[in-house]
């Protein structure tokens, strides 16, 4: 289906390039300039219904279709993975109405659409990763009041949100927020880098790729130009972390990927695998195996008795 | 005098307004996105009497009913005015308080741009794009910038650029999040100057 509607000979016809009229467009394209030149800043705009439900990546969706051109490559990912619903049904959108190639390596894509995370290979400078945002204010859950938000940004009022993370430390000894965690871009706009796990957040510091963010239902897009300042908040003596594993990925055998817990049975057994699966792949390709991989003896054994 | 004689004196715009219009936005996303750097904008268009083809492709790329353009005195001619009506529908007005766009030459009276809206402090976003029509970009060093979008600092030179226009960018910079973007327009090459980017003259 998807090596069909690459052939431009079978592109969908019916619509403008890329599904966005012209004018829907250039409304976009003014709001990515203003958020480029106001990094972290969340930039309004007229967002428009598109043919899948709010929370698929309507704001992403509307991003890529105002940036991307012809020549363009892309790869979309969901929690890492190119084949999984989300990440299928958007690269075939974009494959049938704008009849540009995709792909499912990091290395080949000019853009990048995401849903929660941030490759593991670093970006380039002529990349563009876009990302799906659900809800894009940092504030909203402790102040529910978009014109005190708003106020908020406007004033660097981010005392509220120090008052949080320090909660998480009385409450639990260590700051909990693991996902969607609160970063300052360029010392001015507290900035949420959206449900990314907090293990991605120091990519995001001085990257050379360009970074947009759409939020769909919320109606606001912003940015982050390359080689831009985001530090994720902390205190002195709480300082930024991410996580660690004491496993590696059972297929490749990575240890410095983000892993995503597999449950295997009923018995508690249970493998972890890098939620990057262009990352995976690769380093498979490459020869490196983990433990549970199916060329390993202890693969094999395990798959035995799983058959058993 | 009938609509034929109106329209023969036209220019066309995009040849195809989706590739074309995507080509220039992505070359303006980049030279706002990595201020001081210098691109080839990759498409040609008709150019009217007042205006450059940068300029002009910039325009037609970015501007339509929703966005405001204030021409500059020397810019403001009956053939771009038609020009800008024709293909982006925008309104056009003498107040450049109001402009979403403005476009000056460089060796005009510049005094204009203090009027330039900055937008204001809950919505930085609703402030102006200056665009400079320059005769040369350069990367010699006669600026030095840094910022945002700069890996360790960019080398910019803008022919003729004034004085008085440091002093206002300076002060420009220090409003952020409010200000005012620059996108200096030679004939055939864009570069930009974001609000945050800093200066140093040298």
């Amino acid at each position: 289906m998807e090596q069909l509607a690459n052939n431009p000979a079978d592109g969908a016809t019916a619509y403008n390039f890329a599904y966005l009229d012209e004018q829907t467009k250039r409304m976009i394209r003014r709001a990515l300039l203003k958020a480029v030149a106001i990094p972290g800043y969340q930039v309004p705009f007229a967002g428009r219904e598109m043919p899948m439900p709010y929370g698929w990546g309507t704001g992403g969706v509307q991003v890529t279709a105002a940036v991307i051109g012809p020549n363009d490559t892309l790869k979309v990912i969901d929690q890492g993975a190119d084949d999984t619903t989300n990440a299928v049904s958007i690269r075939q959108f974009f494959a049938k109405t704008a009849n540009v190639a995709t792909t499912e390596k990091t290395a080949e894509a000019s853009i990048i659409q995401t849903r929660h995370r941030i490759p593991e290979k670093e970006l380039r400078e002529d990349q563009v990763l876009v990302y799906q945002v659900p809800i894009p204010e940092p504030l909203r859950f402790l102040e529910p009041r978009e014109t005190e938000t708003r106020k908020m940004h406007a004033l660097e009022e981010y005392g509220l949100m120090h008052v949080k993370l320090y909660e998480d430390i009385a409450r639990h000894g260590h700051i909990a927020t693991t996902y969607a965690y609160p970063v300052m871009v360029d010392d001015r706009y507290v900035m949420d880098p959206s449900p990314t796990p907090k293990f991605d957040n120091p990519k995001m510091n001085n990257m050379a790729a360009l970074q947009l963010f759409g939020a769909g239902r919320e109606k606001r897009i912003y940015a982050l130009p390359p080689y831009t300042k985001v530090k994720s908040l902390d205190f002195e003596d709480h300082p930024f972390e991410v996580q660690t594993w004491k496993d590696e990925c059972g297929m490749c055998g990575a240890h410095d990927s983000y892993l995503d817990e597999v449950i295997l049975d009923d018995q508690g057994n249970r493998m972890f695998v890098c939620s990057d699966t262009d990352y995976c792949a690769e380093r498979q390709e490459a020869g490196h195996r983990g433990p549970q991989h199916h060329d390993q003896p202890l693969g094999n054994a395990s798959r035995e008795k799983a058959a058993e | 005098m009938t609509l034929q004689s109106q329209t023969s004196e036209l220019l066309p715009g995009f040849d195809h307004a989706a590739f074309d219009s995507n080509a220039v936005f992505r070359v303006l996303l980049d030279a706002l996105s990595r201020p001081g750097r210098i691109y080839d904008v990759p498409v040609s268009v008709a150019t009217p009497d007042g205006l450059n083809a940068t300029t002009t492709a910039t325009l037609l790329a970015m501007a339509d009913m929703d966005t405001t353009i204030w021409l500059s005195p020397t810019c403001v001619t009956k053939a771009a005015t038609d020009h800008l009506k024709f293909h982006c529908g925008c309104p056009i007005s003498d107040d450049v308080a109001k402009a979403d766009f403005a476009v000056a030459r460089i060796d005009d009276d510049l005094s204009f741009i203090t009027h330039l809206s900055v937008g204001n402090a809950e919505y930085p976003d609703q402030s102006a794009t200056l665009i400079l029509m320059v005769d040369e970009i350069s990367n010699a060093p006669a600026m030095k910038l840094t910022g945002p979008g700069i890996k360790d600092s960019h080398d910019l030179d803008i022919k003729k650029l004034p004085a008085s226009f440091h002093a206002w960018r300076a002060e420009n910079h220090h409003m952020f999040p409010c200000g005012v973007d620059v996108i200096f327009a030679s004939p055939t090459k864009i570069a930009a100057l974001s609000r945050t980017t800093r200066i140093e003259v040298i």
